[in-house]
C-alpha cells in the first residue's frame, strides 16, 4: 500500500431509476482525517456516506477501505461504523448492550467487552447509564451513545449520517464540539455529512461541497470558504448579498433595463453577471467612500440580529442587504446611501 | 364543574360502552343464564337453576374429546398461520414503498368473499378430480389422483387461510412501527442477517407475535363452518357439537353450557395472553 489511505472512492456512481444520485465521485482520505461532505438536501452526500457503509449498491466505481476493495461486500463484511440520524438504538436493549453489541458481533472476549464499554461510556460521559434504556434518555444522549457504539468498535472510518440535525441547537453546538475533541483525542477517521455549513466548518480537516451528485470542490474549511471554486460553493458556503446585473458599454444595468448606480474598479465584460459579495464585506460611509467598489442605493429597512443590523438596501430592481457591527449608521427608511466593498471580496459570475 | 369531570371520561365512552353491552355482554348474560335452565323432557328448556349441563360435560368424554380435538386443530392452524403471516408481513415492510398497495389488496381479497364462497373453493380444489389433485398429477409429483377433501388437514389449510389476512394486519403494523435504520445498524455493527433477525427483529416483534397467535387461536377455535365442511364426519370440534345439541337435539341448556365453556376458555386465554405482555418491559416509553 504506496499512501495508506484510511479510505478511497474512485469514480463512484450511483443511479435510482434515471436520476444520478452520485456522479463520478473521487475521494481519498487520510487516517485520522475528519471529511465533512456538505450539500443541499438531494445533493448525493448522503447517497456516498450509504455507500461507503455498504447500504447502497455501487452502480460504477470502486470504493477501498484501508487499501482493500470492498466494492460489493455487505455493510456486515466492512469495517466501517455509522452514526445514524436517528441514532438508530435499539429500544429493548439498554446502553451497555448497545454499545457491546459490535464488540459481541466481532468475537471480542466478554471480559474485554465489558471493560471496553465502560471505557467507552467514561469518553462519552455517560458513565451512569449503563443500565438505562434508550427511552429513558434525552436526545443528545441517544446521539452520545450511538457515537459511543460507533467508536468502540473502533473501525476504520466512522460514519457521520447528519447526527446532530434532530437535536435543538444549543444541544447540536454541544455536541458538536464534543465530536471534535474526541476526534482530537482519539484521531478516528471521520465522514460527516451535513447540510449545515457551519457544522462543516467547525469539525472538518477537509470540506467537500456537494451538489447535484458531484463534488464542487473540497478542500480545507478557510479555502473552501476564501477561495470557493466556483458561485455555487460561494452561495452555499456563506450568505451572500447577489447583484444580478447587464454590463453594456461599462454601463450596469438592472432586469428592467434602467440604469444602475454601480462603479466597478475592473469594470466587466458586455454581458449578463451575478455579482456576489458578502454581507460584511460590504461597508457604508466613509468605509464605503474609500472602497474599490461602489454602489448608490436607498435604504429600506433594518433588521435587529443581535450581534449585527442588517440593512436592505435597494438600487432600482437589485436587492441586497449589508451587515453592520453596532448601529452606525442610524438611517431612515428611503435615504439614499453609498455602499462599497473590495475587488477581494467580490466575485463576479456570467449568468 | 366536578361531576362533569367525573363524568366526563364515561359520556365519551358511551357509545362504544353501549355496543358493547348491547350486543355482546347481553347475549353473553342470556347464554349464561340459559345455561342452567332445566330440559327434563323434549321442550327447548324449561326455566329453572341446575348444575347439571355443567356437571355432565366434565363426565362426558366426547365432550372431553371435543375440546382436545378444538384446541389442537386451533393451535396447529394459529402457529402456521403465525408463520406464514410473519413472512409475508416481513416481506412486505422490508420491499420498496411502491410495491405495498398491492401486497396488501392481496391481503385483503380473502376478506371480500364470504366464508361459505371460500368454502366452495375448497370443494373445487381439494377433490380428487379437482385443482390440486389435477396439479400434483401433471407435475408427476404423485402417480394417481388423490382426495384431500373431508380430512383433518383440509380443514387445517381452510382455517389458516380464514385467520392468515388478519394475522397479516397485526403483524404489518408491528413491524411498522420498528425503525427500519435498527436493521441497518445491526448489519453495521457486523451482524449477518440472520444474527440481526435473532437479536433485534424477534425481541422487538414478540409482542406482535403473540397478539396474532391470540387473534388466530380465537379466530379458529370458535369458527364452526369451515372445519365441518372440510373435515372429515369424525371432527368433532366443539362449534359441532354445540350446533348439535343446538338444531338437532333441540336442548339449548346444555348448548349454552357448552358455549360457556368454550367463551371462559378464551377469555382466560385472553387474560394470560395480557399478563404475558404487561410483564414484558415497555421500552416505547
Amino acid at each position: 500500500m504506496p499512501q495508506g489511505y484510511a479510505l478511497e472512492l474512485r469514480g463512484v456512481r450511483r443511479r435510482f431509476g434515471s436520476v444520478v444520485a452520485v456522479d463520478d465521485v473521487t475521494l481519498e482520505v487520510e487516517k485520522g482525517e475528519f471529511v465533512t461532505l456538505l450539500g443541499p438536501s438531494g445533493s448525493g452526500k448522503t447517497s456516498t456516506l450509504r455507500l461507503i457503509g455498504g447500504f447502497e449498491k455501487l452502480d460504477g466505481g470502486h470504493i477501498l477501505i484501508d487499501g482493500q476493495r470492498v466494492d460489493h461486500l455487505p455493510p456486515y463484511s466492512r469495517d466501517t461504523a455509522t452514526i445514524f440520524q436517528s441514532g438508530a438504538l435499539f429500544p429493548h436493549k439498554t446502553v451497555a448492550q448497545n454499545i457491546a453489541y459490535g464488540l459481541r458481533m466481532r468475537g471480542v472476549a466478554e471480559a474485554e467487552v465489558a471493560t471496553r464499554v465502560h471505557g467507552i461510556l467514561d469518553v462519552v460521559r455517560l458513565s451512569g447509564y449503563a443500565d438505562r434504556y434508550p427511552a429513558q434518555l434525552s436526545g443528545g444522549q441517544k446521539q452520545r451513545v450511538a457515537l459511543a457504539r460507533s467508536m468502540v468498535v473502533q473501525p476504520a472510518v466512522l460514519l457521520f449520517d447528519e447526527p446532530l440535525s434532530a437535536l435543538d441547537l444549543s444541544l447540536r453546538m454541544q455536541l458538536r464540539a464534543e465530536i471534535k475533541r474526541l476526534h482530537d483525542e482519539i484521531g478516528f477517521t471521520g465522514i460527516f455529512v451535513t447540510h449545515d455549513q457551519g457544522e462543516a466548518m467547525a469539525m472538518s480537516s477537509r470540506v467537500a461541497v456537494m451538489d447535484r451528485g458531484r463534488i464542487r470542490q473540497i478542500d480545507t474549511p478557510e479555502k473552501v470558504f476564501h477561495e470557493p471554486a466556483d458561485e455555487f460553493v460561494f452561495t452555499f458556503i456563506g450568505e451572500s448579498s447577489c447583484l444580478p446585473v447587464r454590463i453594456a458599454a461599462g454601463a450596469a444595468f438592472d432586469a428592467s433595463g434602467a440604469p444602475v448606480p454601480l462603479k466597478l474598479a475592473r469594470p466587466l465584460a458586455d454581458g449578463e453577471w451575478r455579482i456576489h459579495v458578502r454581507p460584511f464585506a460590504l461597508k457604508f460611509g466613509e468605509q464605503a467612500a474609500r472602497a474599490e467598489n461602489r454602489l448608490t442605493a436607498t435604504h429600506s429597512f433594518v433588521e435587529f440580529l443581535g450581534q449585527f443590523r442588517r440593512h436592505h438596501v435597494r438600487a432600482g430592481d437589485l436587492e441586497l442587504f449589508v451587515d453592520v457591527e453596532g448601529d452606525e449608521p442610524p438611517c431612515a427608511p428611503g435615504a439614499s446611501l453609498e455602499i462599497g466593498w473590495n475587488d477581494a471580496d467580490m466575485r463576479a459570475y456570467r449568468r | 364543574m366536578r361531576t362533569r369531570d367525573r363524568l366526563a371520561p364515561w359520556l365519551l365512552m358511551a357509545p362504544a360502552l353501549s355496543i358493547a353491552v348491547v350486543f355482546f355482554g347481553l347475549p353473553t348474560l342470556f347464554m349464561a343464564r340459559m345455561s342452567f335452565n332445566l330440559r327434563p323432557d323434549e321442550r327447548l328448556y324449561v326455566p329453572g337453576f341446575t348444575f347439571e349441563h355443567y356437571a355432565g360435560l366434565i363426565s362426558d368424554p366426547l365432550f372431553l374429546a371435543a375440546i382436545w380435538t378444538t384446541v389442537r386443530l386451533a393451535v396447529m392452524a394459529s402457529l402456521c398461520t403465525v408463520l406464514l403471516g410473519y413472512g409475508f408481513a416481513l416481506l412486505v415492510w422490508l420491499k420498496p414503498a411502491r410495491w405495498r398497495l398491492g401486497f396488501i389488496a392481496l391481503a385483503v381479497c380473502p376478506l371480500l368473499i364470504s366464508e361459505i364462497s371460500v368454502i366452495f373453493g375448497w370443494w373445487m380444489f381439494f377433490p380428487r378430480n379437482g385443482l390440486l389433485s389435477f396439479a400434483l398429477v401433471s407435475s408427476h409429483l404423485i402417480d394417481d389422483k388423490i382426495s384431500l377433501l373431508y380430512t383433518e388437514f383440509a380443514a387445517f389449510v381452510g382455517l389458516v387461510y380464514l385467520s392468515l389476512p388478519f394475522c397479516f394486519f397485526i403483524l404489518l403494523s408491528v413491524f411498522d412501527g420498528i425503525d427500519k435504520s435498527l436493521l441497518e445498524a445491526s448489519a453495521d455493527l457486523c451482524a449477518r442477517p440472520l444474527t440481526t433477525a435473532r437479536e433485534i427483529l424477534l425481541p422487538l416483534t414478540r409482542t406482535g407475535l403473540v397478539v396474532a397467535f391470540a387473534q388466530s387461536f380465537i379466530w379458529t377455535i370458535g369458527s364452526y363452518a369451515t372445519p365441518s365442511a372440510l373435515g372429515p364426519d369424525t371432527l368433532w370440534t366443539i362449534g359441532y357439537l354445540i350446533q348439535e345439541q343446538m338444531l338437532g337435539k333441540h336442548n339449548w341448556p346444555k348448548a349454552a353450557a357448552f358455549s360457556m365453556v368454550l367463551t371462559a376458555g378464551v377469555a382466560l386465554l385472553m387474560v394470560l395472553m395480557r399478563r404475558l405482555m404487561a410483564q414484558r418491559k415497555a421500552f416505547h416509553a
